[in-house]
């Protein structure tokens, strides 16, 4: 297999973290608030993806699962160098959780016919961290989550990632197609050239596919999410007492007196 | 694609291990399992995965379990998720357990999707708080965005009900049975998958000096303040024997290993004393650290939220007041010596 991978990297819009609120009546998250933007640990995924492409040649196919406004993740993801992107837009969809959701990634992947799938670590919204997980178990293929560094070795079908584990890292082969968890902050993204941002902005349109596309339609949804959100309460503040001392000396007693 | 959810009970509880050695999770679980189980009136079972590791489903029992499954194979050493999911699900389709606890590790959280995915059972993830309602339905609580509010999940069709659970916010069972009733307690199950159905192979393990911030009694943790210097942090924590932290900037701009990260991106402490130095205390950050008994703040900047969240703090650098405070603690540990 030498003429190169096809690398599918899953990218998700996100509320930017820095601008979102707390309802203080209802407690919950005033989530329209913030400007939507591509999940940071996912600029770390189309990093790997793009790097991943120059090393064993082949293609970059950005997707997506959301609204029609989630097409600007894709843009984001062209803008760095991906060749296209896939849209994955439908009612359907609507109230999926990780289950429906990286079923219909699954699919996707596997109509695009995915060598390597490369998702971000997790999602700055729900962090659960548990659909790149998810999409190998729907497909039966293997995994690497963790993942600080790629090594792909074309000539075996396979990739090999140093994985973070507590308190030190392995390194594990994985059998093609395999899917991809990209540590948080393990590279540095590459900014988005000029002329490609612009393409991406102006001409690029991705192809869209809805959940009857993908034979799907009956099993995704709200309908067919096991987990539903029960409650949400504001988190009680820790009370502290909030002394201010000025001088080291004063420090040193409170911290003697507390240990 | 229903399910008759009155077929599914007791709470089942992962042991996760590496090399013989429980991850301190598992014990945590276990204890948090026990009453659940009091509680729906069911059974507390350990399931236990490895090589040659019968001593820690006996110690499961010891430390509370009713009964403990044991998958003893050299399949499952070292850990890799394709081999561990295929067996757990196999087991869970079988046995049907109502509610299952896994450690929120990176080996966790790693294969939970492996066994729910196929058993389309509901999974929770990273959650910090376990009850159950009057039905005996699971609830399962996590912080979600910032760490300000609290979601609570439910499973109410889809079985069996599956958490993974942040280490450190349960306290750890201890033993309590005797090692006769232990070994009678444990069953040793069908191993269903082998060498050549595994989709990965470890190539390489290298794990040393586990860092393990979420036990430390004392953490100094260090932020942007630093600035690219450690050292007065890494000094005082030596000094107050405790361990080093460091706030997700810190981190990202590589002065400080990831394991040491504290908040929603890294871990939770739960010290007696927090020193947060050069922190300004994003919520992200706050969420990691708000179980610790008491929280100092070094930070420049008077404003600094992380004043707010502090019992006590002092404006100034911690490059000068970091060293001061070592000086005295080692003056001190020099006269009682």
């Amino acid at each position: 297999m030498n003429d190169g991978w096809n690398i599918v990297v899953c990218v998700k819009q996100v509320p930017d973290a820095d601008d979102v609120t707390i309802d203080p009546d209802t407690g919950t998250l005033n989530r329209s608030d913030a400007p939507a933007v591509l999940n940071r640990p996912d600029h770390n995924a189309v990093e790997s993806a793009l790097a991943l492409r120059e090393a064993v040649g082949g293609t970059v196919t950005a997707i997506t699962m959301g609204p029609p406004p989630a097409k600007a993740v894709l843009q984001t993801a062209v803008g760095a160098g991906a060749d296209g992107g896939v849209l994955l837009t439908d009612r359907a969809f609507g109230g999926s959780d990780t289950w429906p959701t990286s079923l219909a990634l699954a699919r996707a992947a596997e109509e695009l016919d995915a060598d390597v799938v490369i998702c971000g670590e997790e999602s700055t919204d729900s962090s659960t961290g548990q659909v790149p997980p998810g999409i190998a178990a729907h497909n039966g293929w293997s995994q690497l989550t963790y993942v600080e560094s790629l090594e792909p070795r074309p000539d075996e079908d396979v990739l090999v990632g140093k994985r973070d584990v507590e308190g030190g890292y392995e390194r594990v082969a994985a059998k093609l197609p395999v899917v991809v968890a990209m540590e948080f902050g393990a590279n540095r993204p590459r900014p988005a050239g000029l002329h490609r941002k612009i393409f991406a902005e102006t001409e690029f349109e991705p192809v869209e596919w809805t959940a009857s596309d993908l034979c799907i339609e009956d099993r995704v949804g709200l309908a067919n999410s096991p987990t539903k959100v029960g409650g949400m309460d504001t988190a009680s503040p820790v009370e502290r007492e909030r002394v201010r001392v000025d001088d080291v000396d004063d420090l040193y007693e409170h911290i003697m007196e507390v240990l | 694609m229903t399910i008759d959810i009155d077929d599914y009970r007791d709470v089942w509880v992962f042991v996760e291990q590496h090399e013989g050695d429980a991850a301190p999770v598992s014990w945590e679980l276990l204890s948090k399992g026990r009453e659940l189980a009091d509680e729906t009136g069911e059974s507390l079972i350990a399931l236990v995965m490895g090589d040659g590791v019968s001593h820690l489903a006996e110690e499961a029992v010891a430390r509370g379990a009713d009964h403990a499954l044991l998958a003893d194979d050299p399949v499952f050493e070292p850990y890799r998720a394709d081999p561990y999911g295929e067996q757990f699900r196999a087991l869970v389709e079988e046995r049907k357990p109502s509610i299952v606890l896994i450690g929120g590790t990176h080996t966790g959280r790693d294969f939970a999707g492996r066994v729910a995915v196929p058993a389309h059972a509901g999974l929770t993830a990273d959650c910090t708080e376990l009850a159950v309602d009057d039905e005996g339905l699971l609830l399962a609580s996590r912080p979600t965005f910032g760490g300000d509010a609290m979601a609570t999940i439910k499973c109410p069709s889809h079985r069996p009900q599956m958490a993974t659970v942040r280490a450190g916010v349960f306290d750890a069972s201890e033993a309590t049975k005797d090692d006769v009733d232990a070994a009678a307690a444990v069953e040793e199950v069908n191993v269903v998958v082998t060498e050549e159905d595994t989709l990965s192979t470890v190539i390489e393990r290298v794990v040393s000096d586990v860092v393990d911030i979420t036990d430390a009694d004392v953490v100094v943790a260090g932020g942007a303040g630093a600035e690219g210097d450690f050292e007065p942090i890494v000094e005082l924590a030596e000094a107050l024997g405790g361990e080093v932290a460091a706030s997700r900037a810190a981190v990202d701009e590589g002065w400080v290993e990831p394991a040491r990260q504290v908040g929603q991106t890294g871990k939770t402490v739960r010290p007696h004393l927090y020193i947060a130095a050069g922190i300004s205390g994003a919520v992200q950050h706050l969420e990691g650290m708000n179980d610790s008994d008491y929280v100092v703040a070094v930070n420049t900047d008077p404003n600094a939220a992380i004043f707010e969240h502090a019992d006590y703090g002092i404006v100034g650098d911690l490059h000068e007041v970091l060293p001061a405070l070592t000086a005295m603690i080692r003056e001190k540990q020099e006269v009682a010596v």
